[in-house]
Parts: structure tokens; C-alpha cells; sequence
């Protein structure tokens, strides 16, 4: 796509660039001689893995760092970007990954946070909502904007911020991962919106993990590996294989393939667990030396299951039997002691002390394990973080690092080091390996099989359905509270899943297990 | 966080628990259908509450609370804070008081007074945007500071014997409506429309709600805040003019514990200290409504001691029942 106005963007200076671009933070160089440009009307995606200096680079083109050496060029001319303001006044706009919404504010105002239109300083709410509409309607998005930003799904709120990237009118467009929230179709919506804009001139840097996506919308590649510049080719000349490849460097990791056979007794039973207003009639029962998935969409409520097993949520009925013992847990206190370990979803809110160093973090779940007579024992905690590190080969400075320094892949390994520390004999996972690079993946996904071989029973909560089909025996797909299948893995593949979580499949897909339910 | 990801404006709840729940979401409505309930009640109890005398001596004695309370609550909205307000309101005092001394014509005395306030705020703003220093601690320091001052230059002593002519600010009426009052309305309207309105202060909500992703979005958070301090130092300063005008004197020890008033006023009428939500109305009638709780008390002859006691235990109420529709909210 957009071969023509390539060729028309080579006449003109690039809209921006990265020339030699070397950042420091302390001692730690994340960039290293970086060379990037941005031509008008492309679509140029930065691909690496976690760490390797995609985020810098997007800091420092939005003025959140400037280069400790090399120089940025805006339209050829040398640019010092002070800060995001300043950014945005130069005509860079930027979606971050993390969502930044006020969320009691209206859509409307969220979009044009700062900016509404206003005459003599007073804001123009019927034309602030005018305009609001009109840009969510090139997202096919028809809600109320006067409603505030809370009460939208998270990918209605991705969009929203999307939006208030593109009201800026800027000329240069940087995303970092904009779709991670998004179902199919709104990919499809963003997609067409890219298109519209860089046949207006507009030049889009794209950061993701999606390959496929990738593949899709760009027109050139750039690949950055350990703060280096790799490669930088035109999409039709490189494969995702290629890219992959060089983001990972020598290493191959592969696919992840483990024992799937299983004989264990069973550890956990779960029959009609039920919710009123969040699920329903919930069994299923995982033994030990077992991974079994749990797939679904966004609401289906895949959290509230999982959450209500371990006592974070109450207010469930039905069974859960661990080593036949009926249980019910009021706290996660008590589930822990029973032998349940959990790994939260969000890493930064619920997993970890961000400015709490590596070894305070691995031991936050068994302190008493480290304790004698009120006392922590230092060289117990050294020992076992360093143990801890070892089996995932966590790249850190060393055990006083913070925890917030390090990289997603790390801090991910940190939070699953905690947790299998204590050895559970059933560890329930929330999306293990979200935004976590290549390298890691396979680290964790290793690990968790060594660990299910050893016999624990493992549970993994995921949105990535290839990560679940190729990590895991039996996967159980949820739609909207609803256990929709407990199918194996041999059966399972990324479409039957998206179909049964989806919903439109009902009991075609169901029907390759005898019942779908309750089994075993 | 992943829990509350499904939309929920939608669903469908009890009548009553909707009309509680937005009874509880606007909290003004409730705070003034609270003030109506004590000035009926209060009117049949004891024939001097609904007078006109009383109401003066009311809202006269509340106007100092309710200006700084506009800076506090706005402050509050931004996820900041301002202890300093009662040293500077002293401060100002005691300055003003001294300057007119030396004979210098009241307009100028008066604005030099603010301008001391707004260097106050600016230095707060400075402490705890450049320096980054937690506002509890900052303007702890500024407090103690700015009260200190006060003190060593009237060596603990009121300024007093100050030109008739001041008193004009804290004593006039006009219509019947002393002046102090009709400004402090005046200011407490104007600065709840701003609030409201205008694209400066909508600004506020964006950094109190999160202050990283507003800085993303291109706002200048540490030149609003600096902004925000200033204000809440000038609007202070305001109010110990106002109070050394009334009682024609600076006074080093006026505004002594005032700052806990403001706060707590300020999150009866709906602000909170983790900021991005609160209204100016909201927290002017948090002062009313403490007010009016002061006076009842006074009117029945309660000891002052208790009088703490009943604000402190309407503060905790006021927060605990937030608490809690929050969290049936979920």
C-alpha cells in the first residue's frame, strides 16, 4: 500500500528523525547510535523485543527524554523536544499504551483534555461535543460523549484515546501498541483511519507485537535490538519470520511443546460455581502435573471465576473441592495456606512494589518462610531470590534493583518467581505473558511446564489463544459467565476458541467433547 | 481494575438506591436539602435562630473559611493541598496592619498584602512541583514558617490603632448586606463558574484524576499547580485583610487551626484528597453547613468542646457514607 506517496515522501525531508540517538539513564545505555526516520505519509513500524528501546524512542520523539547524544530532526532542521506540550506544538501527537484518561471526566472533554474549544478561556461545550462525535464517528463509535470515561469497556476507551491523539491534527503520529484492546473489527476501523491519514501526508510510527498487524498497515520496518539499530527495510522486502528473527538474535526459542499426557490425582474441583450477575454454573476440575487455559473475550468474566475461587470475590455459590476437601475462601490468606497461589493480571497495580527492589518483591508472598523469631533473615532472602533469578535468567543489575527499572518480560518473571516460590500445589495465572517479548515468553511458558511436570496443577487465564493452545492440555473457553467448552488441545486451535469465545458456536464446537460442562 | 471493565451506566438498579445514589453523586443537593433540615428545625427550637441579626452574624463569621475554602477545594481537585492558609491569612494580617501603620494608602497596603499570600503560594507551588515535596510536608513547613514571621515581627503583639477609613472592607454594608459577605458570594459564584467553564480550571480535574497522563496530554501541570498555589495564597491573604479590617487589628494568632475547618469543610462538600473530583459550590457549602452546625450548637447552649466532637464525627460520617456507595458500586 501507499507505494506512491513513499515515493513522493523521498523528495521531501523526513518528518522527523533520529540521527545517531543515544540515551542513558545512570549507567544502563537503552540506546546506542539509533538511526530512525519517519517519511510523510508511511506508515513505519519499530518492532523489538521488551527493552530494546521502542519505548525511548517514542519518549524521546514526545519530549519525555531528550538524547543524552545524537541529534532529532524535525522536517531536517535540528529539534531539541522540551516536553510533551512542546511536542504536540510541533505537530507530534502520541496513543500510549498505558491509558491516560481522566476518568470521571467526559469522553468529550478527555479527548480535548486541555484543548477545548473555548472563546475568551470559556469552553464551547455543544461545539466541544460536536467535534468529539465527529472524530469517534470515523471509528464507527456512536456512544453519548458527555459520559464519563469510566463507564466505557476498555476498548471503547482505547479508542477515546485515540481519538484525542488525532484531534491535535498533528503531522506525525506515534503509536505504542493501539490495538492490545481492541476486538477484530475495531482493528479494521483503526486501520482504515491510518490509511485516511497518511494519504493526507501524515506519518504514523507503529509499535506493537502484533506481527500480523504489522504486516498489515506498515510500509516500512525498522527492527531494535539491545538499544541498537538492526535493520530497516520496506515491508514487502521482510517476512515475519525475518523480523522475529532478528529481534530475537541468535536465539530461536520456538514453539513450546510439552509432556501432554497427565495422570495426576485431581487437586482442584470446581462444580456449579455461580454468580448472579457475573457467571454461572461454572465445573471444572484440573489434576496435578496439569496446565489447563482458560480462553475468553473481553467481559467474560473469566476474572471474577478465578478471583472467586482464590476469596477475592465473594459471594459465589457452588463447590470447589481441593484434594477432595470442600473449601470456601473468605481471604486470599486462607487460600494461600490451603496451597493456592495467584498471579494477578495488571503487574504494576496488583502484582508488584514497583519501588521495592527484585528480592523484597520475591519474597512479599512467603515473609514468614523468611522470618525467624521476628527477625528476616538476609541471607535466606539472597539465597532464594538469587535461585528465583536464576531459574527464569532475570536480566537485573542485581537483587537491590528496583523493581520498577526493570523491563515487562522481568518484572512478569518476577511476579510468577514470587508465587511459584511457595511452591502451591495449584497456581492460577492471569495472562501471563501479556506485553512481554519473545524471549521471556518462552522463558515463562518453559518454566510453568517444568514446574506442571514437577506435579503442581496450573491454571492459565489468557487472551492469547496461540500462547493457550500450544502451552496448555485442556483449555476451558468462557463467553459472558457461560462455560461454553473444556476441550483438548489436540482440538483446539486460535479460530475454534475465538469462535466458541466468541459465542457464535454454540454447540458444534462443544460437541467434540461428549459434554461440555462438567467433566471428569 | 479488571473487574469493573464491563460498562455499567446501563444496568439496572433499585428506585431507591438510584435516588440515594444520586443524592450521594451530587453532593450539594444533599447538603442543601441538610442545611434546610437545621434551619427548620432550628427555627421552631429557638425563636432567635431565624433572625436576620443571627444569619448576619453567621455568614460574617464564615465568610474568612468560605473565601479560602474556593483556593482549598480547588487545590483538593488538583490532588494538592495547602496547610499554610490560616498562617498566611495571619501573615497578611499582621502585614497589612503594619504598613498602613507606617501610613501608606490602603489600596496599596491591601494589594501588597495579597501579593505576600501569592509569594507564599508560589513558594509552596515551587516546593512541591520543582522540589517535589509532598504537599502535607511542604506547606507544614510554610506554615510554621509564615506563622513565625507573623509572630516575630509584631513580637507576638496585635497591630492595632490602624485609620478608621480601613475598616470600611470588614464593616460596611451595603442595603442592609455587609460587604464581606456580598463579596465572599461574589467570589464563591464567580470561581464555581470558572470551575465550571473555563478551559483553565478544567484542567484541574485532569491532573487531579492523573497527573502523568495529563502531562501527556500536553498540559503544563507544574505551571497550573504553581497557579493553583498562588491563588489559595492570595484568596488567604484576602481573608486576613478582611479579618484584620473587621476587627481593626493584625492579629498573629488569627487563622490558628483554620486549614483543618477549610479541609474538612471542603470534603463534607464533596472533595476528596485524591483529588480530580469537588466543586467550589460543593465546598462552600460544606462551610455553611459547618457553620450552621456551630451555631445551632451555640444557640442550645452546647460547650464548644462538644462542638468538636459533632464536626469531626460529621466529617467521618460524610467520607464513610462515599465509602460506601462507592463501594456498592463497584
Amino acid at each position: 500500500m501507499n507505494a506512491t506517496s513513499i515515493r513522493d515522501g523521498e523528495a521531501a525531508p523526513p518528518l522527523i528523525q533520529l540521527d545517531a540517538v543515544a540515551k542513558s539513564f545512570g549507567s544502563n545505555l537503552v540506546l546506542d547510535g539509533v538511526d530512525f526516520e519517519l517519511r510523510p505519509g508511511e506508515v513505519h513500524a519499530l518492532c523489538g523485543e521488551n527493552g530494546a528501546g521502542k519505548s525511548t524512542c517514542l519518549d524521546l520523539l514526545y519530549g519525555l527524554h531528550q538524547p543524552s547524544d545524537g541529534k532529532i530532526l524535525c522536517n531536517g532542521k535540528e529539534q531539541r523536544i522540551e516536553n510533551p506540550s512542546h511536542a504536540q506544538s510541533l505537530g507530534i501527537s502520541c496513543v500510549f499504551q498505558e491509558l491516560s484518561l481522566a476518568g470521571a471526566l467526559s469522553v468529550a472533554e478527555n479527548i480535548y483534555a486541555g484543548r477545548a474549544p473555548a472563546r475568551m478561556g470559556v469552553v464551547d461545550w455543544p461545539e466541544l461535543r460536536r467535534r468529539a462525535e465527529a472524530l469517534l464517528a470515523e471509528f464507527g463509535l456512536e456512544i453519548d460523549v458527555s459520559m464519563p470515561v469510566d463507564s466505557l469497556p476498555i476498548s471503547s476507551r482505547q479508542i477515546v484515546e485515540i481519538a484525542k491523539a488525532l484531534s491535535l491534527n498533528s503531522r506525525v503520529l506515534l503509536l505504542d501498541e493501539p490495538t492490545s484492546a481492541l476486538a477484530p473489527d475495531e482493528v479494521d476501523a483503526l486501520f482504515d483511519v491510518l490509511r485516511g491519514l497518511t494519504r493526507k501526508g501524515i506519518g504514523i510510527v507503529y509499535v506493537s507485537h502484533h506481527m500480523a498487524e504489522i504486516f498489515r498497515i506498515s510500509d516500512r520496518v525498522t527492527v531494535l535490538r539491545d538499544g541498537r539499530h538492526i535493520s530497516t527495510l520496506p515491508a514487502t522486502q521482510t517476512s515475519q519470520e525475518q523480523v522475529v528473527a532478528e529481534m530475537i538474535g541468535g536465539a530461536h526459542p520456538g514453539d513450546v511443546s510439552g509432556s501432554r499426557t497427565v495422570n495426576g490425582d485431581k487437586v482442584v474441583a470446581v462444580t456449579g460455581l455461580s454468580h448472579p450477575g457475573e457467571f454461572e454454573d461454572i465445573s471444572f476440575s484440573i489434576n496435578a502435573g496439569e496446565i489447563v487455559g482458560m480462553a475468553g473475550l473481553m467481559g467474560a468474566r473469566r476474572s471474577e471465576i478465578v478471583r472467586s475461587i482464590v476469596g477475592l470475590v465473594q459471594g459465589a455459590t457452588g463447590n470447589v473441592e481441593l484434594h477432595d476437601q470442600p473449601v470456601k475462601f473468605t481471604s486470599i490468606r486462607q487460600a494461600m495456606r490451603a496451597g493456592i497461589g495467584f498471579v494477578p493480571e495488571e503487574r504494576k497495580t496488583e502484582g508488584l512494589f514497583l519501588e521495592q527492589s527484585l528480592s523484597d518483591n520475591l519474597i512479599a508472598a512467603s515473609l514468614a518462610e523468611h522470618t525467624s523469631m521476628g527477625l528476616m533473615r538476609n541471607g535466606s532472602i539472597r539465597a532464594a531470590s538469587r535461585a528465583a533469578i536464576d531459574a527464569f535468567s532475570v536480566k537485573a543489575s542485581g537483587l537491590a534493583e528496583e523493581v520498577g527499572a526493570l523491563s515487562g518480560g522481568n518484572q512478569q518473571k518476577i511476579m510468577l518467581a514470587k508465587w511459584l516460590k511457595r511452591v502451591p500445589d495449584l497456581l492460577i495465572v492471569e495472562e501471563p505473558t501479556k506485553g512481554v517479548d519473545v524471549g521471556a515468553k518462552f522463558q515463562i511458558h518453559t518454566e510453568l511446564q517444568r514446574r506442571a511436570a514437577e506435579g503442581m496443577a496450573i491454571l492459565v487465564v489468557s487472551s492469547d489463544f496461540p500462547e493457550l493452545v500450544s502451552l496448555c492440555s485442556r483449555i476451558l473457553v468462557v463467553h459472558e459467565g457461560r462455560l461454553m467448552g473444556d476441550i483438548p488441545a489436540e482440538q483446539a486451535s486460535e479460530s475454534v476458541l475465538l469462535q466458541m469465545a466468541a459465542g457464535t458456536t454454540l454447540r458444534s464446537a462443544a460437541s467434540a467433547t461428549p459434554d461440555s460442562g462438567a467433566t471428569l | 481494575m479488571t473487574m469493573t471493565v464491563q460498562s455499567d451506566y446501563s444496568e439496572k438498579r433499585p428506585p431507591l438506591l438510584r435516588i440515594l445514589q444520586a443524592f450521594v453523586d451530587i453532593r450539594e443537593l444533599m447538603l442543601i436539602v441538610l442545611i434546610a433540615a437545621i434551619i427548620i428545625v432550628m427555627s421552631n427550637l429557638n425563636p432567635y435562630f431565624f433572625s436576620f441579626s443571627n444569619f448576619r452574624a453567621v455568614a460574617v463569621g464564615m465568610a474568612p473559611t468560605a473565601i479560602i475554602v474556593i483556593g482549598m477545594a480547588i487545590l483538593l481537585a488538583s490532588g494538592g493541598f495547602d496547610l499554610s492558609v490560616g498562617s498566611v491569612m495571619a501573615l497578611s494580617s499582621t502585614v497589612v496592619a503594619m504598613l498602613l501603620l507606617t501610613g501608606m494608602p490602603i489600596p496599596l497596603a491591601v494589594i501588597l498584602g495579597l501579593i505576600l499570600g501569592g509569594v507564599v503560594g508560589v513558594v509552596n507551588g515551587v516546593l512541591v512541583t520543582g522540589l517535589g515535596i509532598n504537599p502535607l510536608i511542604a506547606t507544614l513547613g510554610t506554615m510554621s514558617i509564615a506563622r513565625g514571621i507573623a509572630l516575630v515581627l509584631t513580637e507576638g503583639f496585635s497591630v492595632s490603632s490602624l485609620p478608621v477609613s480601613f475598616a470600611w472592607i470588614g464593616k460596611a454594608d451595603i442595603g442592609g448586606f455587609p460587604v464581606i459577605v456580598l463579596l465572599t458570594i461574589l467570589l464563591v459564584i464567580a470561581f464555581d463558574l470558572a470551575v465550571r467553564h473555563t478551559r483553565f480550571f478544567r484542567q484541574v480535574y485532569f491532573i487531579g484524576a492523573n497527573e502523568k497522563a495529563a502531562m501527556l496530554s500536553g498540559i503544563h501541570v507544574t505551571r497550573v499547580r504553581i497557579i493553583l498555589y498562588a491563588l489559595t495564597g492570595v484568596l488567604a491573604a484576602l481573608a486576613g485583610v478582611l479579618l484584620a479590617s473587621r476587627l481593626m487589628s493584625g492579629t498573629p494568632t488569627a487563622g490558628n487551626g483554620i486549614e483543618l475547618q477549610v479541609l474538612a469543610a471542603a470534603v463534607i462538600g464533596g472533595a476528596s484528597l485524591r483529588g480530580g473530583e469537588g466543586t467550589i459550590l460543593g465546598a462552600f457549602l460544606g462551610v455553611v453547613f459547618v457553620a450552621l452546625i456551630n451555631n445551632t450548637m451555640t444557640m442550645q447552649a452546647v460547650s464548644i468542646y462538644w462542638q468538636m466532637i459533632v464536626i469531626g464525627g460529621v466529617l467521618v460520617s460524610a467520607v464513610a457514607l462515599d465509602m460506601l456507595i462507592r463501594s456498592k458500586r463497584g
